[in-house]
């Protein structure tokens, strides 16, 4: 009842305001507008329409010509929905979606805390993580490549020399610290199976990207009062202790911005799979992103754009669910 | 008075404009009365002088940069106005930045592709047609038939060779064989026992360079063409045979049982350079390739190898004694964006790159196998690239099959080449088969 009286309050208020100052206020966010529609609202819209129709990269649906659509309705959908290529492509993106978050949220934690414990060599360490960060990931998989490369790669001279050069099979699980870009491994699921050279790309990615993390930990770590750690150090909680109860209830909210934003970078994930793999081999490493682009840009015979298109709707979609905890919590500190 | 003189203004640019910009469709001034667009090629038989900016896409990287460089080279030399700019896109990424070019209008006025993008951007009217070029050297005897329907579309041509690969050539080297005590085999048999040896001895057969996807297309092209016959294999390309036609069954159980027995546990993990390496320091006795790799082994592995001495190539013997002789090509070639803003140049430099005396300057570098007949066998430098020359089909009487899923393009070739590495694995015919006969008939019905 309260609430509505004050809405009451601020309409009126709305009303008595002058016109010109209004129009004024319009003015300044139009120019915003009109960028946010034509640089956000039209090309979304644009995606989402092209998804309804079958056209290719060679004869390209346009809203403006409409003697040339080959409207198919929501058939894109049910023919993503029903391919195990899609599915394939699926569970890879799933492979990421958990194991890269936790990667990136789990570690920078730990990285960040224990670069805010020594404070002296704290700005190298720093700098030390968060340079990978500043290298293109496209970059990142060049050097990762040659990381794993089976002839000269430091990962395989780094097995050869520490005489960790092994391989089990354990019914399902079989695994090799070998062959990390053809055939590491694979958990076999019964329904599916698990290809552990996702993994192999996931840690290309994670270092990429742990930077990020360590940034963001950083700067909450700064806002931590001092006050607060230096009264649990002298009521004789350990190091372990004010880890848990002083600085981790600190860096919720960092975290859930780390955890949030790797898992956006997870389900687009592109750059580093298509350089080091190209979704391969076979279709080993194929994410969303990587059919998606090999359906506008390589199937060309086959137009397929309108299927790219209803994956990148398929994505959006899962990402605006899967992000919707963290905008919800964003609109309401803003209001 | 101000509304007529601005309709005065506008008429007047017009036709400048039109003065000035001649043919952009390139099927104006530089058609024949025959429909075809005309050559260069002044009255002397010299090459007429034409200028202006002109853009060329290619593939190649190191030494074969180096080589298509010089090759450039003489084009510049012989038309100092022409302003030639060239980019180097990844093999890999060629046809779908070419199909965003062209597709977006801003495609070269050059471009190396492939027959199956050929075609494809023919039926989509991107291509210029290159009758005048083509009619004069079928009359010369440059070329054959069979390569003027590889470079064709529905007839016309729109592609011109620069540069042809003979591939099934197992190289290997010759000191290496003779301490193994194994002569080059002349049959199948003799080919499987000089693995079988290569085995017995501990060696590891082949080296592969399965990673980079393609290399495993140069097994199964040459292995289909001699099991399941040139019939067949063009049937594919065409899609009147199906993937579940009994020979093409056979020639995948082949190469399955070569597979099994023969590759090595790491094929998918090195590419093509690095397989090639690998054979030429030992790690390998055996690599099927095309004839490429007399440049690339010691342009990137060793170079001081000698070509014939320290390393040659037999061509992978006939599965059948009794069959017919096919040989299996492949090769680059060169297409003219039917919007280039300077045909003249566009269409001077495709004549240069088809002609004897451009392709003669990278077969005297080596590592190349001109498609023009003219060109003669003395001009390559070793004996290598000269037997590879040879087995070049210039006569029109020898079945050419050309790299099948370079033909084909777009899903097809994609998902024939991911399903190879499957099968490198797993050795499944059935699921091979299934999964070609799925995506083909999704693609061409």
């Amino acid at each position: 009842m309260e609430r509505r009286d004050r809405a009451h309050v601020l309409s009126g208020r709305a009303l008595e305001r002058p016109d010109r100052e209004s129009r004024l206020a319009y003015a300044f966010v139009f120019p915003l507008l009109l960028a946010f529609v034509f640089f956000y609202l039209w090309p979304a819209f644009n995606t989402l329409a092209g998804s309804l129709f079958r056209w290719g990269l060679l004869n390209p649906w346009s809203i403006a010509q409409p003697a040339d659509w080959d409207f198919v309705g929501l058939q894109n959908y049910v023919d993503t929905l029903t391919s195990a290529r899609f599915w394939n492509a699926a569970i890879n993106t799933g492979i990421w979606l958990v194991i890269f978050p936790i990667l990136v949220t789990v570690v920078s934690l730990v990285l960040s805390i224990r670069i805010w414990q020594t404070p002296r060599a704290g700005a190298t360490f720093r700098t030390v993580f968060i340079l990978p960060m500043t290298i293109s990931l496209a970059a990142a998989g060049v050097i990762w490549t040659f990381m794993y490369d089976p002839d000269f790669g430091v990962l395989t001279r780094f097995v050869e020399w520490a005489g960790i050069d092994f391989a089990i099979d354990w019914g399902p699980i079989r695994f090799q610290t070998s062959q990390w870009l053809s055939d590491p491994g694979i958990i076999d699921l019964g329904f599916s199976q698990i290809r552990l050279v996702n993994l192999s790309l996931i840690v290309a990615g994670f270092w990429a990207f742990t930077g990020f993390g360590v940034i963001t930990y950083t700067a909450g770590l700064t806002a931590v009062s001092s006050e607060l750690v230096e009264a649990a150090q002298v009521d004789g909680a350990t190091t372990r202790q004010v880890i848990r109860n002083v600085l981790i209830p600190q860096l919720k909210g960092p975290m859930t911005v780390v955890a949030t934003i790797s898992v956006i970078f997870a389900l687009r994930t592109f750059d580093v799979v298509w350089v080091i793999t190209q979704g391969g081999p076979a279709q080993d490493s194929e994410v969303l992103a990587v059919l998606l682009w090999k359906q506008a840009f390589v199937f060309l015979d086959s137009p397929q754009a309108g299927l790219a298109t209803a994956v990148a709707i398929i994505m959006s979609a899962v990402l605006i669910v899967g992000a919707w905890p963290y905008l919800r919590g964003l609109t309401r500190e803003k209001t | 008075m101000r509304i007529r003189r601005a309709i005065v203004l506008g008429a007047a640019m017009v036709i400048v404009v039109a003065a000035c910009g001649g043919n952009g469709s390139g099927d104006t001034t530089t058609t024949g009365g025959d429909g075809a667009p005309q050559t260069t090629t002044g009255d002397d038989g010299g090459t007429q002088s034409v200028s202006g900016d002109l853009s060329i896409v290619h593939t190649w990287t190191g030494s074969e940069q180096e080589a298509f460089e010089a090759v450039l080279a003489g084009f510049e030399e012989a038309n100092a106005e022409v302003n030639l700019s060239r980019v180097e896109i990844p093999f890999g990424e060629l046809n779908a930045q070419l199909t965003q070019q062209f597709a977006a209008g801003s495609a070269p006025d050059v471009t190396v592709a492939l027959p199956g993008l050929i075609r494809l951007f023919a039926a989509q009217g991107f291509l210029m047609p290159l009758d005048g070029l083509w009619d004069g050297w079928m009359a010369d005897g440059s070329y054959t038939e069979p390569l003027r329907e590889i470079a064709s579309a529905d007839g016309t041509p729109y592609g011109v060779w620069f540069k042809g690969n003979v591939n099934g050539l197992i190289w290997y080297s010759p000191d290496r064989m003779d301490d193994l005590g194994i002569e080059p085999p002349a049959t199948w048999e003799e080919f499987i026992a000089a693995l079988d040896a290569v085995e017995a001895e501990g060696g590891e057969p082949f080296a592969v360079g399965g990673a980079d996807l393609w290399p495993l297309t140069q097994w199964w092209d040459p292995i289909l063409a001699r099991v399941a016959g040139a019939d067949v294999f063009n049937g594919l390309v065409d899609g009147s045979v199906s993937w579940d036609d009994p020979a093409v069954v056979e020639s995948f159980e082949v190469f399955g049982d070569f597979i099994a027995n023969y590759f090595p546990a790491d094929a998918l993990d090195r590419g093509f350079v690095e397989a090639t390496c690998a054979r030429v320091d030992g790690a390998a006795e055996f690599q099927n390739q095309g004839a490429f790799v007399n440049l690339v082994a010691r342009g990137e592995c060793d170079d001081s190898l000698v070509p014939g001495e320290d390393f040659t190539f037999f061509l992978m013997p006939k599965f059948d004694e009794a069959a017919a002789e096919v040989q299996f090509v492949s090769g680059d070639l060169f297409a003219v964006n039917a919007d280039t803003a300077n045909p003249d140049a566009a269409l001077a430099l495709v004549e240069y790159l088809g002609s004897a005396e451009a392709q003669t300057i990278w077969a005297e570098r080596g590592g190349f196998v001109a498609p023009n007949s003219q060109v003669s066998t003395d001009v390559y430098p070793d004996v290598n690239d000269q037997r590879a020359a040879e087995l070049w089909p210039a006569d029109p009487s020898v079945a050419a099959v050309y790299d099948l899923d370079d033909f084909i393009g777009g899903e097809i070739q994609t998902v024939l080449r991911e399903a190879l590495q499957q099968f490198v694995r797993d050795q499944d015919v059935d699921a091979i088969v299934q999964s070609m006969v799925e995506v083909d008939e999704r693609v061409r019905g």
